[in-house]
């Protein structure tokens, strides 16, 4: 077309010369015409080339014409104002063409970018929007459409806060205000938006402030990106978490099944979560725990859960319990296989799940959850619950054991605690590993101090009264439960008389690992029954004493009164004579001495014996003093040689022997009664000997004779009341049978001892030993007995 | 039976007194001889024994707190020997029960110390005649 335009315009030219020969008044408007026509179409080069074939065209004619040479002039005269007059119209032309196109191309791009801005914007896999300074949507892109689950036309009526969830509106007009007063120029979150059907989408959330070219209304760019996905993910992951959370915090079933239930609605986004347990008989499953959000409806809902049993394969939840697989009604509107659909969605609930609770590979029961709104079941969602059953299963069966177990453990712990009788549990070393309070208040003990040191002493005297009786000791795996008393101190210094009985407790293999060792304070029971005992003994001691007492008063009363009336026959008889008369007085005379002897042999005999029971009663005064021993003997050999003995006398006195302390009158009664009874056991011709010699602290004094002689199965009784040594020519040798006894008494009175050594034929010899006064020893020799 | 040396009369009626008493021996010899008896005297219970058996006195007056053996041993040895010999135990030991014991042990009379002169006499003069009637009877056969 553009092409044709410079042919038609020469056609024309040529068609109105041809036609009208016109001058060139005519051409010319024509000429400018056609140039201009053809620099509009036509590029400069084409315009340039048609004005010139035009301007050829409209000289050609007169230049055929012409004749004279002033016509050509003329003609190319004309030509070439023409051309000047077309460059001229085509170079304006040209210009203004190329201005408008050059506004026509920058019109063309505005428009192309403008294109792809909105391709970017549409095809974005984020939600994008502008909202005004009320919050307003002004501009948004399908995706956040989509995401917020409502109609783009519908959105300019509605505020970003109106749809944002409740809960995050308030941080969000928060943020808003500081984008909108500069403080901040980005806001970013991770919050709830309401969709048009009322479910909430978790979205990440960033705001920035949109620069603007018009001033007064500020807008603000919202990039929105729906993290369903990732937060579904993370609440599986969060889920499971959670259930092994629960799973290992130590609870019981019983404690931990609420955690349980109430963790699976708040991760997966529910809100009813019901535990269903197989019978014993495996018949029904019956709701046997619970857990739901507050809400209307879900009471109603859970009443009439609890009063239904559901049989193996029967609905949801039977075909859960038959299979083993988890099950789900994503949308109960639409199903009618679920016993309670009516009721649940009268309650609100719209979506239900399902998980069987894996035991050993046997199904025990099921976990059905609850929604309100209708909820996609995903495959890996699936599998989390597949694992959770199977966990879950796990826990219930640990925490039956666990809570026997457990049950047990606090039977024992309340008996070990409680018991009146000690507890202790001791290490196979012997250490002690636990102590019950009664033994540590028993010991009074902290349980540190009866670890460390009581125990010890414990096992020691466990041990030592164990060997006493022959029983194995404490460590030696005792089982039978034999029980050793044992005396122990308290920590207070108390006795105590305890009753150890031990237990060893044996481990999985059967080795006595620990032994349990009861302790009984057994003190009371001891100490009455050994006081008992002692009463008992003390008294049957005494019924001894006293039949010996008796035996003794009995046999001594026998031997005085033989004593006396051995005497009195003589002194009764030869008087009876006397008074009867007839007797010379020869007879008479001699008759009387008897008399006499006896008699007075009578009045010894009641001196000796009141002496003797007055030393033994303790009732004898001593006058103690400082004695010269030496002198003491010297006088004894003094007076008994004046009598008519005829035993020689012989003093071996050692003349350093220091004073000795004693009673003067009694020492001269020991001396004279030793030197008296060697005279009269002596024959004549003896000889009796007085030594003296210090001793240590003592004075030691030998009264040595070469007399009778005391015989081996007598010398023991010589100092015994009435063993007068009768043998052989002693026989006759008078005495009161008392007269050794109290050289004993009075010797033994005095802090000394006496003894005697004798051979049958060759004599006896008396030995004592005097305390020395105290400037000569010091007071623990005197006390040397 | 042999008849003992010192029996030669019917008359003659000899007692041994046995005791380590010298006042009570003086006594006793003093009191029975005067009686019209005729005395031997044992220090103790073996002497006694001996003579007993050696002399054959028609009687033993027999103390029992003797050295040696005691009355009651020497006796038992004699009776032993002589079954039919009387026996009179005088001792001092005279509680009721000593008395029962005596008798038990063989004694054929017992006499409490201090005694008087006439019971003394009276138990030999009793035994005295047993034995008179006794060697009638024998004669009499």
């Amino acid at each position: 077309m553009r092409q044709a335009t410079p042919l038609a315009a020469i056609a024309a030219v040529f068609a109105v010369e041809a036609a009208a020969g016109a001058g060139p008044v005519l051409v010319f408007p024509l000429y400018l015409t056609i140039i201009l026509l053809t620099a509009l179409q036509l590029s400069r080069a084409e315009s340039l080339a048609t004005a010139v074939l035009v301007a050829i065209a409209i000289v050609i004619p007169p230049l055929v014409r012409a004749d004279q040479p002033g016509d050509i002039a003329t003609a190319v005269l004309l030509a070439v104002v023409l051309i000047a007059a077309a460059v001229a119209i085509i170079a304006v032309v040209s210009q203004v063409r190329q201005k408008a196109a050059t506004a026509q191309r920058r019109a063309d791009e505005i428009a192309a970018s403008e294109e792809r801005m909105r391709m970017m914007l549409e095809a974005a896999m984020v939600g994008l929007a502008l909202v005004d300074g009320d919050g307003k949507w002004q501009q948004v892109n399908d995706r956040l459409a989509v995401i917020l689950g409502r109609s783009r036309d519908e959105l300019p009526n509605l505020t970003i806060e109106e749809v944002t969830e409740e809960a995050d509106r308030e941080v969000l007009g928060e943020a808003l205000g500081h984008l909108r007063s500069g403080d901040i120029v980005r806001w970013e979150a991770d919050l709830y938006q309401v969709r048009g059907d009322g479910t909430r989408v978790p979205v990440s959330v960033a705001i920035s402030t949109a620069p603007t070219r018009t001033s007064g209304q500020s807008l603000l760019l919202v990039q929105e990106t729906d993290i369903s996905p990732r937060k579904r993910l993370d609440g599986l992951r969060d889920c499971m978490v959670g259930i092994r959370h629960v799973i290992v915090s130590g609870l019981t079933w019983e404690q931990a099944v609420p955690q349980l239930l109430g963790g699976l609605c708040s991760h997966l986004d529910l809100d009813l979560a019901q535990f269903w347990a197989a019978d014993h008989d495996r018949q029904a499953l019956r709701v046997r725990h619970y857990w739901h959000r507050e809400a209307a409806g879900f009471e109603a809902f859970r009443e009439e859960s609890r009063a239904t049993a559901i049989p193996m394969g029967s609905g949801l939840l039977g075909r859960v319990w038959q299979s083993g697989v988890v099950a789900a009604i994503e949308d109960l509107s639409r199903v009618s296989d679920y016993s309670h659909s009516d009721l649940a969605r009268a309650a609100g609930l719209n979506s239900v799940l399902a998980f069987p609770v894996v035991e050993s590979g046997v199904v025990i029961g099921a976990i059905e959850l609850l929604a309100r709104h209708v909820r996609e079941v995903q495959d890996d969602e699936v599998t989390m619950l597949s694992t959770a059953g199977v966990e879950i299963g796990q826990f219930i069966r640990r925490s039956d054991t666990a809570q026997a177990l457990r049950r047990s453990e606090a039977d024992h712990r309340a008996i070990f605690e409680r018991s009146p009788i000690g507890i202790v549990r001791v290490g196979g070393d012997g250490e002690l590993v636990e102590s019950n309070p009664a033994v540590l208040s028993m010991l009074e003990y902290d349980f540190e101090a009866m670890r460390s040191s009581a125990w010890p002493d414990l096992l020691r005297a466990y041990d030592q009264a164990a060997a006493r009786q022959q029983m194995a000791p404490l460590l030696a795996g005792i089982t039978s439960g034999s029980s050793v008393q044992i005396r122990a101190a308290t920590a207070g210094g108390k006795w105590l008389w305890l009753q150890l009985t031990a237990t060893s407790i044996p481990d999985s293999n059967g080795r006595p690992e620990h032994v349990l060792v009861m302790i009984e304070d057994v003190t009371t029971v001891r100490e009455t029954s050994d006081q008992l005992a002692e009463a008992l003994e003390s008294q049957r001691n005494a019924n001894a004493n006293l039949e010996k007492l008796d035996h003794t008063k009995t046999e001594f009363l026998s031997i005085v009164s033989h004593e006396f009336r051995t005497a009195l026959t003589g002194i009764q008889g030869f008087s009876e004579l006397i008074r009867d008369g007839g007797l010379e007085a020869e007879e008479v005379r001699a008759y009387g001495g008897y008399i006499f002897n006896d008699a007075d042999r009578i009045n010894r005999l009641i001196g000796d014996m009141l002496d003797l029971d007055r030393m033994e009663s303790g009732r004898m005064s001593m006058r103690s003093g400082d004695v010269d021993i030496n002198e003491v003997l010297s006088e004894a050999i003094e007076r008994a040689s004046t009598g008519l003995s005829a035993v020689e006398f012989e003093a071996d006195l050692d003349p350093r022997l220091p004073i000795v302390s004693g009673d003067r009158d009694r020492l001269i009664q020991v001396v004279s009664n030793l030197v008296n009874n060697a005279v009269k056991y002596s024959p004549d011709g003896g000889r009796v000997t007085l030594s003296s010699r210090g001793d240590g602290g003592f004075a030691l004094v030998s009264v040595t004779d070469t007399g009778l002689g005391i015989a081996p199965d007598e010398i023991g009784h010589v100092f015994e009341r009435f063993r007068r040594v009768r043998s052989g020519a002693a026989q006759s040798i008078p005495g009161t049978g008392l007269g050794l006894t109290i050289v004993k008494q009075i010797v033994e009175m005095h802090g000394g001892r006496i003894w005697v050594e004798s051979a049958v034929g060759h004599g006896s010899a008396f030995h004592f030993t005097i305390p020395l006064a105290a400037e000569d020893a010091s007071p623990l020799q005197r006390r040397h007995a | 039976m042999p008849e003992p040396a010192n029996q030669g009369g019917t008359n003659l009626f000899t007692v041994l007194v046995a005791d380590d008493n010298d006042v009570a021996q003086r006594l006793c010899k003093r009191v029975l001889e005067k009686a019209g008896y005729s005395v031997i005297v044992a220090m103790d219970g073996l002497q006694a024994v001996d003579v007993a058996l050696s002399q054959r006195p028609s009687m033993i007056l027999m103390d029992v707190a003797m050295p040696g053996i005691d009355g009651l041993e020497a006796m038992r040895r004699i009776k032993a020997e002589l079954p039919t010999m009387p026996i009179v135990i005088a001792s001092a030991h005279s509680m009721a029960s000593d008395t029962d014991r005596f008798l038990a042990a063989g004694a054929d009379k017992v006499l409490s110390k201090p005694f008087r002169l006439a019971d003394l006499v009276a138990i030999v003069a009793k035994l005295a005649q047993e034995k008179k009637v006794q060697e009638k009877v024998q004669d009499g056969k």
